[in-house]
């Protein structure tokens, strides 16, 4: 009896790295210089980490390029999160941010992406030189990558400052879809409105 | 039989996990063949000093086509290594042009990067972005991040790319584009870019 039971206790004191192997884990922390906090799920094949980006690093990116100050606060204030893509594989990764949704207690939310943001910019009259520059440094909203493969960009909630949310993927290898969820990822604060 | 079983299964359990976090990114180092070869879109755009260069008067050679931006860093990361490549390259006379196209970036933004850096391979200036426009149609899904590059071999075919930083003077990505120059790599027929999209 008293062997059946530790059997089970180690069975389930290693399940959560049993699904880690599984394509399963997510691990996160805090970088020890800034601050900022950080999510990355993995499986075999592909790795998606998150990174919290302050919203004063984001004005501070669009000013620099242009923009201005009521369009930097527009952006900053949406919840800018930074995202890398990796392809581990010998097969195909290929993701569809269209169909990602960040979920918080008033339901799921779609990302706010280049197309809707090159719609607002037009409409706004936000020269092209701005538009380019946020445009490339936004994620695209479908990657698909080869062996080796990855890419850095900026992915944006549209969500508050401070805000939780558990960010639900759509990823495929090979065709074969994937859907994990990174629970609890944060908004970064404002520090400038904390000021 | 269920305790034999148990202490057999619980370390290989615990163990793979580790073991498959342990393991990290794996170096990028691969290439990703475009097939069939699309022919590649030809531009024309000034380097740094003003002087232009036109893709299609690099026929004959084969070509590392580069698109990046000061603020992006893994474009940053890479471009030692394409310095390391460019000068090997040089100094032993193969017919290989590595080329970096800047996207979205005035020559005062470029130049303050690439005085730092002390790159001597051309970089030339896409401030309106319309030569990557045209590019990422050949990612077949019609979207790019920077970096990408792509290789185009000496009939001026798009034969490989990379999405993503690499270390370009490793051999791994140098030697199948000097394979191009062979005539190796069993080139497919091209066709027009314009279809290449998705």
């Amino acid at each position: 009896m008293r062997s059946r039971a530790a059997g089970i206790l180690l069975t389930l004191l290693c399940l959560p790295g049993a699904a880690a192997a599984g394509g399963l884990a997510v691990r996160s922390g805090t970088d020890p210089e800034t601050g900022l906090h950080w999510w990355r799920w993995q499986s075999a094949d592909v790795s998606v980490h998150l990174a919290q980006r302050l919203p004063d690093q984001t004005r501070a990116f669009l000013l620099a390029r242009g923009f201005d100050r009521a369009s930097a606060d527009r952006v900053a204030a949406a919840c800018v999160l930074q995202l890398e893509i990796r392809n581990h594989g010998a097969g195909v990764v290929e993701a569809d941010l269209r169909r990602w949704r960040s979920i918080g207690p008033d339901g799921a939310r779609p990302l706010l992406l280049r197309e809707r943001w090159e719609a607002e910019w037009r409409a706004a009259g936000l020269p092209r030189a701005q538009r380019i520059a946020f445009r490339w440094a936004l994620f695209p909203s479908r990657v698909r990558y080869g062996p080796g493969d990855y890419n850095w960009g900026m992915i944006v909630l549209g969500r508050p400052p401070g805000a939780h949310v558990d960010l639900a993927l759509r990823l495929a290898v090979d065709g074969r879809p994937l859907a994990p969820v990174i629970p609890d990822v944060e908004c970064a604060p404002d520090v400038e409105r904390l000021r | 039989m269920y305790r034999a079983l148990t202490r057999a299964i619980a370390p290989i359990l615990c163990l793979l996990p580790v073991a498959a976090l342990a393991a990290g990114p794996a170096l990028t180092r691969g290439l990703t063949p475009v097939e069939p070869r699309v022919t590649a879109p030809d531009f024309e755009l000034a380097d740094l000093d003003g002087r232009r260069l036109r893709l299609s008067d690099l026929r004959g050679k084969a070509v590392i086509l580069n698109f990046w931006a000061t603020w992006c860093p893994p474009c940053r990361k890479e471009m030692p290594s394409m310095e390391r490549a460019w000068r090997e390259l040089r100094a032993r006379g193969e017919p290989i042009v590595l080329v970096a196209v800047n996207v979205g970036e005035d020559a005062d933004t470029i130049f303050g990067f690439t005085a730092r850096m002390d790159l001597s391979f051309p970089i030339l200036l896409d401030e309106r972005s319309e030569v990557a426009d045209r590019y990422r149609q050949l990612t077949g899904i019609g979207t790019m991040a920077l970096p990408t590059t792509f290789v185009i071999d000496p009939q001026g075919r798009v034969a490989y790319r990379a999405v993503g930083g690499r270390e370009w003077d490793d051999p791994a990505l140098l030697d199948p584009v000097r394979a191009l120059l062979k005539g190796a790599g069993g080139a497919p027929a091209a066709r027009p870019a314009a279809a290449a999209g998705g």
